[in-house]
C-alpha cells in the first residue's frame, strides 16, 4: 500500500473511533497524546484489521509508542 | 420465508443455548447439537455481570434466575496473608453497581443456568449424543457428520463449541489456541465448612505473590462457596489433548502455604484436578461462507474478568438480533457485521484479562501502593466491561447517548 494512502486511512479511522480530526500527519506523536491507551489502540487495530485485511497482534500492538510507528507497520504488512 | 433457513447451533453450552432461545423468540427456529448425551455441569458456577444479566431479562428469564442465584454484597480486594481488605465496592441490590450497570450481579451454578436456557428452550431443538467429527463446505451449504453416524446439512453453521472448537480450525484453518502458563484449581464448598472467611456473600479476590484466589456465593439463599485458585505453573502443559489434570492429595493445599486460614479452608478440600488456563489469540475471521464462531471459540479468555460467559450470552444476542427477518440468502454481509460488532469489545476484554492476571499476581513490595490504587478505582476502570448493552449499544447507538 502506499503510504499516503495508509495515512489517508489512518486519519479516517481515527476520526471514527476517537473522534479526532488531525490535522495533518505528525509521525513522531506519540499515541497517549491522541488519548489512545491501549484498549483504544485494539479499536484502532481492529479497525485497520477489518479495512485492509491485515493481522495485528497484540504483542506487536504494544509495541507502538508513535504514530509512525503504527504507520510503517501496516506498511511493512502490505507491502 | 419463502425458503426454509435450516441453522445448525453446535454445542449445548451457555452460547448454544442463548442463541436457541434468542431465536426462538425471534420466531426462528434452530437445531442444537450437544455432544454430550446429557446436558451436564462443567465448570461449577458462573458469574452473570450486568452486561449479560440485561440480556436474559430481555428473554423473559429474570425471575428463574433470581431464585437460583446469589446477588454478591460486595466486591473486595484483599491481601493474601493478613486479609486486609485492599477495596471494597458495593454490588448488591439498590447500590451504585445497578444503578450505573442497569441490571444485577448473580453468582449461579452453572447446572443452573444450563437448565434455565433448556427449560425455555422446552426440549425442541436439542440433540444430545451428537459429537461433530467433520464439516464440509457443499457450495451454498455446510454438511456436518457426527460421531453417531448422523449427517445433516445447514445454510448457517454455528460453532458454540468451546475453546478447542473444531468449527473454528475449520474457519481459520490452524489451532488458535494458546496455553496461558497458569492453571487453576476449583471447587464448590458449603459455607459451612469455612468458618473463617470474612464476608463470605462477598465476591472477593486475594492477591499474592504469583497466585490468587478468587470466590463468590452462589446458591439461592448463598450456601455454597465456588472458589477459584490461580497459579503461575506449569510453564507447559503436558496434554495436548485435554485441560484437565490428575493432582496428588494437598498438591493445591501446599501451593497456598502461608496464605490466609480462609484461604488455606478452601484449597484444603478434595480437589482431584488441576484446569489448564487456555485461551485463543485474536482472530481476524469469525466466519467462513455460512460457518460463523461464537463464545470460546471465538475468544476464549482468562476469567479474571469472569466475561466468559457473559461475552458468550452478548455474542449470541447480537447474532439473533442481526438474524432476525433474514433469509439464508446474502448471509456473508450479515456475518461480517456480525464479526465487525464483536471483534473489537471482546478482543479487549481478553488483553484486559491477561493484564489482570500480572496485577493479581504481584509480589509483596513497592510495587503493590499503584496495584492497590488501580483496584480501588475498579468501577471507572472496568464499568465500560459491565455497563455494556449488546442491543442498545450496537444496534441504536443514538437513543444509548440520549
Amino acid at each position: 500500500m502506499q503510504q499516503t494512502e495508509i495515512e489517508t486511512t489512518f486519519v479516517e479511522l481515527l476520526k471514527n473511533i476517537m473522534g479526532i480530526q488531525l490535522p495533518q500527519i505528525d509521525r513522531d506523536l506519540h499515541f497517549d497524546k491522541l488519548g489512545l491507551d491501549s484498549l483504544s489502540k485494539i479499536d484502532l487495530a481492529v479497525a485497520v484489521e477489518d479495512r485492509i485485511g491485515i493481522d495485528i497482534s497484540d504483542e506487536d500492538l504494544e509495541r507502538f509508542v508513535t504514530v509512525g510507528d503504527f504507520l510503517d507497520y501496516v506498511q511493512r504488512a502490505t507491502a | 420465508m419463502t425458503k426454509t433457513f435450516r441453522i445448525a447451533i453446535v454445542g449445548g453450552g451457555v452460547g448454544g443455548l442463548t442463541l436457541a432461545v434468542a431465536l426462538r423468540q425471534l420466531g426462528i427456529e434452530a437445531n442444537v447439537y450437544e455432544q454430550a448425551p446429557e446436558l451436564a455441569e462443567i465448570g461449577a458456577a458462573v458469574a452473570l455481570s450486568a452486561n449479560s444479566t440485561r440480556e436474559l431479562r430481555r428473554l423473559g428469564l429474570l425471575d428463574a434466575l433470581t431464585a437460583v442465584s446469589t446477588e454478591p454484597s460486595e466486591l473486595i480486594h484483599r491481601n493474601w496473608r493478613d486479609g486486609r481488605r485492599i477495596a471494597a465496592h458495593p454490588v448488591h441490590e439498590n447500590t451504585s453497581y445497578q444503578r450505573v450497570c442497569g441490571a444485577p450481579y448473580y453468582g449461579i451454578h452453572r447446572a443452573d443456568l444450563q437448565r434455565i436456557l433448556s427449560v425455555a428452550l422446552g426440549g425442541a431443538g436439542l440433540h444430545l449424543d451428537h459429537r461433530l467429527t467433520e464439516i464440509r463446505d457443499l457450495g451454498g451449504a455446510t454438511g456436518l457428520t457426527f460421531a453417531n453416524g448422523r449427517t445433516i446439512e445447514a445454510d448457517l453453521v454455528v460453532g458454540a463449541d468451546g475453546v478447542r472448537s473444531l468449527i473454528r480450525r475449520f474457519i481459520t484453518g490452524r489451532d488458535d489456541t494458546v496455553y496461558s502458563g497458569t492453571s487453576a484449581f476449583r471447587g464448590i464448598v458449603p459455607v459451612a465448612k469455612l468458618p473463617t472467611l470474612p464476608d463470605p456473600k462477598a465476591i472477593q479476590f486475594w492477591m499474592g505473590p504469583d497466585a490468587h484466589l478468587l470466590h463468590y456465593a452462589i446458591g439461592g439463599d448463598a450456601e455454597y462457596v465456588n472458589f477459584f485458585a490461580v497459579v503461575e505453573y506449569p510453564e507447559v502443559w503436558p496434554h495436548a489433548d485435554k485441560w484437565l489434570d490428575t493432582i496428588e492429595p494437598g498438591e493445591a493445599a501446599a501451593a497456598f502455604k502461608g496464605w490466609h486460614p480462609a484461604v488455606i479452608e478452601m484449597v484444603s478440600q478434595h480437589l482431584p484436578v488441576r484446569w489448564a488456563l487456555f485461551g485463543t489469540r485474536p482472530l481476524l475471521h469469525w466466519y467462513r461462507g455460512g460457518v460463523v464462531i461464537l463464545g470460546d471459540a471465538a475468544h476464549a479468555m482468562l476469567p479474571h474478568h469472569g466475561q466468559g460467559a457473559n461475552t458468550t450470552i452478548e455474542d449470541a444476542i447480537t447474532l439473533a438480533e442481526l438474524l432476525s427477518g433474514r433469509a439464508p440468502d446474502g448471509l456473508a454481509p450479515l456475518l461480517a457485521k456480525y464479526q465487525s460488532l464483536r471483534r473489537s469489545r471482546t478482543r479487549k476484554i481478553q488483553r484486559s484479562s491477561w493484564n489482570t492476571n500480572a496485577m493479581l499476581h504481584l509480589p509483596d513490595g513497592p510495587q503493590l501502593a499503584e496495584r492497590d490504587r488501580q483496584v480501588a478505582r475498579f468501577p471507572e476502570n472496568f464499568g465500560w466491561i459491565h455497563q455494556f448493552d449488546a442491543l442498545q449499544t450496537q444496534f441504536h447507538p443514538a437513543s444509548a447517548q440520549a
